[in-house]
């Protein structure tokens, strides 16, 4: 499909981007974009990194001509971008959000492919052609015949892909294309996009996050900051400078970097290498039970077990993390936790007592329990980040002063200044709406705060502030359990981790317990990459333990 | 307490006879039985009605339980049907028996006419009726209604519904987390409880409308001018036979007083 004949001469760039600005409306006193060029050929794959509100989503819609740039001009193969026609556009670049479910308008999935080569104006049976091409290319053919709500994040996203890719485009831009799925819809997302790139498609994918998987396959990187190109040239001269660009370079890039410095080839220098004692993080000093599960099942019907008998135990002052395949169980039994599902069979025991299900006493346990959803940004509704804050513990009966000290407890616990409290939580950034809401949540003081994938889609600034509010609270003597697929940060920074899989217990226990358990239930490619390593050496060298954090993995092989 | 039924009223893909008909086909023949059902007056029509249901639903090959999961918003029209009847009927007279045995007959016409129209969803995916719709629109456009646009509208709407519901499910979870007291308090009171689901769901819907825009842009959308279909309307030799036989039928039922 992209073997297509190019009307024009291939020494002019596919893209021009020339002194571009723009800003949103007039007032505004900052640009979104300043001045910002640069070329992008044919058959290259280009990164363009930037941190949230750097201005690349902008760019995203400035290139793909859903925006006019207030100065500059952009060019498709060397014509303005102004004067081309809507059709040949349409025709030439293809563009796919963050979400999948927003770029989807049919509710099957054939149809859903079919929508642009019926806007062009095909014949019904070159249209069906585009679409099986088009879903053999992202690998969704066995979903031909599904409907859209059947499909997994993933594959829905694949499905957006393969939408655009039936238009038979020359160019796809992709604004954090994998920043909503899990590891396993990232991983097989990032095949499609290599499998297309090695056929010769031009390929330009904004993101905030590096990741090993598909910087190998990156020819050119552009780095993005507050609106102005910062840095652009090759990938492979781009880890120099990318700490002081800010941007944290991937575990395993690092420590193969570090292996050709010392002259260490890899995995054969460490088959013989001493090993020192190993310090075993030691478990923490737990406090009380806090909640006690004991052979708790759920289903929704006869044929949809979601929890098959879980037993857990889960202490005041500790930090639990919950992990598990998507369909594995997690969201559900954390739901328990507050009373959201109501128990069919099994028990819990808070604080001693069986939970209550019914009447008042759910309010309270509401409070002494406070449940982060996935995404909680999108439930804010307040006109002020104050009110916001006040919601939860009104609704818990605080009043007074009490109230305006919960409130300023909530926003003391995230950080944020108290010149927040008089602004409207829409106005506020991804991660500042991020920190409002978990703050409206700890506003009710909670004994125990319960996290759906706290980090998702988050840049590496707002992840460390919210883990170090994590551990704050879980020294204060607070209960603080995560649900996530990241594997890295759960073995680094809980206590204790819960596996689960299938709606089962695997295993519970300190991240160095549960370490073998968690290689066979998760596949190696959502490994933390440290693990991937150690587990490499491991093949070669049996003594040689599984590490799975950076700083350790360098402790245990300084000897060499 | 919450929206579990997230399928409702949704297309259900099987390889049917039902399934493979022309979407204008089952609209027309719809309309036939709703304006034969509509009128009807005698116990026999409702139960004759009922078996052609029966027999609808056995060729479409869908599950009786899934028929009677979808019908479910209708249901609370019919037990509303059945009360207010009873009510109207016994404020006229005071014959209990009667009033009771009108109600029954006017709220299992009402269900009968309702499943009809629930079986349509059920069999047609949502793009070919919203083409079978446009088609049937069509002859509109000549006084400038926007029938192409309607029609992609409802398509949409077919589309968005699961994942409004799915939506609006998990920020009253959401909000049920933070304490809300969703289900307590009298009508003003569970209104105004209300608002901390309606807003962000209202924010939520707009975000996405605008994405979607861009999107569907994006992919060369630009009305229906120049716009070709995979699968366009086809209408077959079986098409005309089961709107012949419809028409045939309803007219028989018309004829014989039913």
């Amino acid at each position: 499909m992209n073997a297509k004949t190019t009307k024009t001469n291939n020494s002019i760039p596919l893209i021009g981007v020339r002194s571009v600005s723009f800003s949103y409306g007039a007032k505004n006193t900052g640009r979104a974009l300043n001045r910002v060029s640069f070329f992008i050929n044919r058959g290259e794959r280009v990164a363009i990194l930037g941190h949230n509100g750097s201005g690349k989503s902008t760019l995203v819609k400035i290139m793909g001509g859903i925006c006019e740039p207030s100065e500059g001009v952009c060019e498709i193969n060397g014509q303005d971008i102004n004067n081309l026609s809507f059709r040949e556009l349409r025709r030439t670049i293809g563009l796919v959000f963050q979400d999948p479910e927003n770029q989807i308008v049919a509710a099957m999935v054939e149809d859903d492919v079919a929508f642009a080569p019926e806007n062009q104006g095909l014949p019904p049976d070159q249209i069906q052609i585009r679409v099986d091409i088009a879903l053999a290319e992202t690998d969704m053919l066995h979903k031909k015949g599904a409907s859209v709500s059947a499909l997994s994040g993933g594959e829905k996203q694949r499905l957006a892909l393969a939408g655009v890719l039936a238009a038979d485009v020359e160019c796809l831009i992709l604004d954090e294309p994998t920043a909503m799925l899990d590891p396993e819809g990232r991983l097989k997302t990032e095949k499609v996009l290599r499998y297309l790139h090695s056929e010769g498609m031009t390929i330009i994918q904004v993101t905030h996050q590096i990741e090993t998987e598909s910087f190998s396959d990156i020819d050119k990187i552009i780095v993005l900051s507050k609106g102005e190109v910062k840095w652009q040239g090759l990938t492979e001269d781009f880890w120099d400078i990318s700490e002081s660009l800010g941007f944290e370079m991937p575990d395993e890039m690092r420590l193969k970097r570090y292996f050709n410095l010392k002259g260490l080839k890899f995995p054969d220098d460490f088959a013989n290498i001493n090993i020192p004692e190993r310090v075993f993080k030691t478990p923490r000093k737990s406090g009380s039970l806090k909640y006690n599960i004991e052979g708790l099942y759920f289903s929704h019907d006869s044929k949809n077990k979601v929890l098959q008998g879980i037993d857990a135990e889960i202490y005041s002052g500790e930090w639990l993390s919950v992990i598990g395949r998507t369909g594995s169980g997690k969201t559900t039994l954390i739901q328990h936790l507050n009373a959201l599902y109501k128990i069919q069979q099994g028990k819990i025991y808070f604080d001693g007592s069986e939970l209550p299900q019914k009447g008042e006493e759910v309010h309270t346990l509401r409070q002494k329990t406070g449940l982060v959803f996935q995404h909680p940004e999108d439930q804010l509704f307040s006109p002020t980040v104050k009110d916001e804050l006040s919601f939860a513990p009104k609704n818990a009966g605080f009043d007074g002063a009490e109230l305006e000290e919960a409130v300023m407890y909530g926003l003391e616990c995230s950080g944020l200044g108290s010149e927040f409290l008089k602004r409207n939580p829409l106005s506020l950034s991804g991660g500042e709406r991020r920190l409002v809401a978990i703050a409206s949540v700890l506003s009710a003081k909670p004994e125990c705060i319960v996290l759906d994938e706290p980090l998702a889609g988050l840049d590496a600034s707002y992840q460390h502030i919210i883990l170090s509010m994590l551990g704050r609270l879980r020294d204060e003597g607070k209960t603080v359990i995560t649900v996530t697929h990241d594997l890295k940060t759960a073995l680094k920074y809980s206590d204790r981790i819960l596996i689960l899989r299938n709606g089962r217990k695997i295993q519970e226990g300190t991240p160095d317990e549960v370490i073998g358990e968690l290689m066979k239930s998760i596949e190696p490619e959502a490994w933390p990459e440290v693990l991937r390593i150690s587990s490499e050496i491991k093949k070669i060298n049996p003594d040689f333990p599984f590490i799975y954090d950076y700083e350790e993995f360098l402790k245990c092989i300084s000897q060499i | 307490m919450y929206i579990t039924d997230i399928n409702l009223g949704q297309y259900i893909p099987s390889d049917s006879f039902i399934h493979r008909l022309d979407p204008r086909a089952k609209l027309f023949s719809l309309l036939f039985i709703i304006s034969s059902i509509f009128p009807s007056k005698t116990v026999l029509s409702v139960f004759l009605w009922t078996l052609i249901l029966c027999l609808i639903i056995y060729v479409s090959k869908i599950s009786w339980k899934i028929v009677l999961i979808s019908s479910k918003p209708v249901y609370f029209l019919v037990i509303f049907t059945f009360i207010f009847n009873i009510a109207a009927s016994l404020f006229k007279s005071p014959d209990l028996r009667n009033a009771v045995y009108g109600a029954l007959f006017m709220s299992s016409r009402l269900l009968i006419l309702m499943m009809f129209a629930v079986m349509l969803p059920l069999t047609t995916a949502p793009l070919e009726l919203a083409d079978g719709l446009d088609a049937l629109l069509r002859p509109l456009e000549r006084f400038r209604f926007p029938s192409h646009e309607c029609a992609m509208m409802i398509g949409m709407a077919l589309r968005f519904i699961p994942l409004l519901m799915h939506e609006t499910d998990k920020i009253m979870r959401a909000q049920l987390s933070r304490g809300a007291r969703l289900d307590q308090g009298n009508i003003f009171q569970r209104i105004k409880a209300f608002f901390p689901v309606l807003i962000p769901l209202l924010v939520m819907i707009f975000r996405r409308a605008e994405e979607v825009a861009v999107a569907m842009e994006a992919r060369g959308y630009d009305g229906s001018k120049g716009r070709t279909r995979r699968r366009p309307l086809l209408w077959k030799k079986r098409d005309t036979l089961v709107l012949v036989f419809s028409f045939l039928t309803v007219m028989t039922f018309f004829m014989l007083g039913l």
